[in-house]
């Protein structure tokens, strides 16, 4: 295994193999810090341009733009409050109010780091899992993944509010997002539901221009309102000043920002879950990590440990993701979904060669994903003053650029006028949200869940009938949510006794 | 407003879900399944928390927020000029507009700074890019697109 790891950065530090990989991790930082411009269509755009390449290049060159998207991407949501990517849009909520505190360059540096250290441990799972993961995935059929997403709902709704109050709305927000989810044509029965009549809606609701329009458009209302800068009265120069302070949070919260590269690893193993839903589980654990209710208070408000998990399990979804994509050929995610057709592409077939004859591309990748984060953390470090600076910048100078990129980040995820429609409407939910005190996660998590919940719901009914509630690995995950549920209960009886 | 955005809210999704799971009704179980499944607890949680705020106190320290209807007219603006005229001309006006009224921005700094922008959305967007940003209606309208 040591010879094939050490034959794979050989592989990859070829001079060519180098090179289109620095191409494509300078097309990937852009693609991440522009909202709108996602990983999954522009791996689709550069697919063509792979025919004529070494699976060695292609790989570097596909999977370097891909490895650095989710990190680039929370520059975006750390400085405008803007999620750059669907995938960072959990760094929103502490990111941006610790960057209205005037700690832009802490969120940044925390931000980073733990991509950084995401990444590695996504890599590490993928070089170290290939062999061992096949028994795992065949163990989760639909009931166990309907029962994952259930879980992963209950962390973040159970989480994300103050008391029995804050739960009932965090239910509420994850019912409205699962509800909202079934807008469209059912995939099932054909019937178009909930569509008006409207031909825009028959796909369902796009998940760009809601998220955009939930966080971004009330902090435009906000800085609008407040009239200064992001930074608002923070000293000047002190912005960029906290990104080493950042980096030493990811080493004071070493295992949290490990337990979630692992979650994150986790989620991009199992099929069909995907990066939105790894950030809010990674968010939901970190919030969960608080050890007193004053504390979890803190979440929302500007606690680094928001950014830290979310910011961790983005980028070791990518090492997760790849294991099923290259062991059975079967695609963790989208993006995956479109490598998997540049495997096509080069001839090359996922599945047991892909261990054996192949064995060295498999960990040329391996080393793809880390060089290109460590190539990347580090130019973002050279830059972070210059970044984080631009949270100085006048409130009225910043709100047309920001208002333009909402708008074209929200157009080109379907090329339609509704959609900037759509960002408006579900603004003005976001506003509401904010002003009442309603956590906005649930509501994006279940959104993002709602589709997979309901297929694996379906398949698990029409083929278990209500057998599928006693599998083992069911009844375990039930339990789990039910313990989430109750823990903050049982926390908040402990802290009034003490 | 925490309590008049909180009963807005829960009031909003309490018709939201009784809605869904009333149309649900009509439909194959295949597709009625899940909207039955999560509409019907959804509006008993939001009816919980419309009573819980009918009897929340009005808090007397809440601030009003003022003047969060103009950057909705702003955005509102933009979107209508989108629509109309295209992303490249609303763009430009729209920028320029809002340094120069909303910003107070002088002649130069407004001009320069619109020109800055357009060219960085022409130039990334479309130039490079090519993704389709069609002409307004109001421009097709008069045979200009």
């Amino acid at each position: 295994m040591l010879e094939a790891l050490w034959e794979g950065l050989l592989l990859v530090l070829q001079w060519k193999a180098f090179g289109f990989m620095l191409l494509g991790i300078g097309l990937g930082f852009w693609v991440g810090l522009l909202p709108g411009l996602g990983g999954a269509t522009t791996l689709a755009l550069m697919l063509p341009f792979i025919y004529t390449m070494q699976p060695v290049e292609a790989f570097a060159f596909l999977l370097g733009m891909h490895a650095v998207v989710a990190t680039t991407g929370d520059i975006t949501s750390v400085l405008f409050g803007l999620p750059g990517e669907a995938t960072s849009a959990a760094t929103v909520v502490d990111g941006y109010a610790m960057t209205k505190k005037g700690e832009a360059g802490r969120a940044l540096g925390a931000a980073l780091a733990s991509s950084l250290v995401g990444a590695i441990v996504g890599a590490v799972a993928l070089a170290a899992a290939i062999p061992v993961v096949r028994p795992l995935v065949l163990t989760f059929g639909s009931p166990e993944l309907f029962m994952l997403a259930i879980v992963g709902l209950a962390f973040i709704a159970s989480l994300s509010g103050e008391g029995a109050r804050g739960m009932v709305r965090g239910f509420i927000a994850a019912g409205l997002g699962l509800l909202l989810a079934t807008v469209g044509q059912d995939p099932q029965a054909g019937v178009a539901r909930f569509t008006f009549d409207t031909l825009y809606l028959w796909q369902g609701l796009d998940l760009v221009p809601v998220l955009v329009g939930i966080f971004a458009i009330p902090e435009i209302i906000d800085l609008f309102v407040r009239g200064n800068s992001i930074a608002g009265n923070a000293p000047p120069g002190k912005v960029a000043k906290g990104a080493w302070e950042g980096v030493k949070d990811t080493y004071r919260h070493f295992w949290l920002t490990i337990r979630c590269s692992l979650i994150g690893t986790f989620i991009g193993i199992m099929p069909g879950l995907g990066g939105s839903v790894a950030q809010w589980m990674a968010y939901g654990h970190a919030a969960q990590s608080a050890k007193t209710p004053e504390e979890r208070k803190q979440f929302g408000q500007g606690d680094v440990r928001g950014v830290l998990g979310p910011g961790a399990a983005n980028n070791s979804k990518e090492g997760g993701s790849l294991i099923p994509t290259v062991a059975f050929g079967v695609p963790g995610s989208t993006s995956m979904a479109i490598l998997l057709g540049g495997f096509l592409l080069l001839g090359l077939v996922p599945g047991p060669d892909m261990l054996t004859k192949h064995v060295a591309v498999t960990y040329s990748m391996v080393w793809t994903i880390v060089i290109a984060n460590v190539i990347t953390v580090a130019v973002c470090f050279l830059f972070l003053d210059r970044l984080a600076s631009i949270t100085e910048v006048k409130g009225h100078r910043l709100i047309p650029v920001i208002l333009v990129l909402v708008f074209i980040g929200s157009y080109t995820s379907n090329s339609h006028y509704a959609d900037l429609l759509v960002t408006l409407v579900f603004g003005g939910v976001g506003y509401l949200m904010v002003k009442a005190d309603w956590p906005r996660a649930p509501f994006v998590l279940g959104l993002v869940l709602g589709k997979i919940a309901e297929n694996y719901l379906y398949i698990s009914v029409a083929r278990y009938e209500a057998a599928w509630l006693t599998r083992p690995v069911v009844v375990v995950l039930i339990v789990v949510a039910l313990a989430v549920v109750i823990y903050p209960f049982f926390q908040m009886r402990r802290g009034a006794r003490g | 407003m925490a309590r008049n955005a909180s009963l807005a809210l829960a009031i909003g999704v309490a018709l939201i879900a009784g809605y869904a799971a009333f149309a649900a009704k009509g439909w194959q179980w295949k597709a009625a399944l899940f909207p039955l499944a999560i509409g019907i607890p959804l509006c008993c949680l939001a009816v919980i928390e419309v009573v819980c705020s009918f009897r929340d106190k009005r808090s007397a320290e809440e601030p009003a927020t003022h003047g969060s209807a103009l950057p909705w007219a702003w955005m509102g603006g933009f979107l209508a000029l989108i629509v109309l005229l295209g992303f490249p001309i609303a763009i430009a006006v729209f920028v320029f507009g809002y340094l120069k009224l909303q910003s107070k921005e002088g002649w130069v700094m407004s001009t320069v700074y619109t020109a800055v922008l357009w060219a960085a959305f022409y130039g990334l967007f479309d130039y490079l890019l090519h993704l389709p940003f069609p002409a307004g209606w109001l421009l097709e309208w008069l045979g200009l697109a």
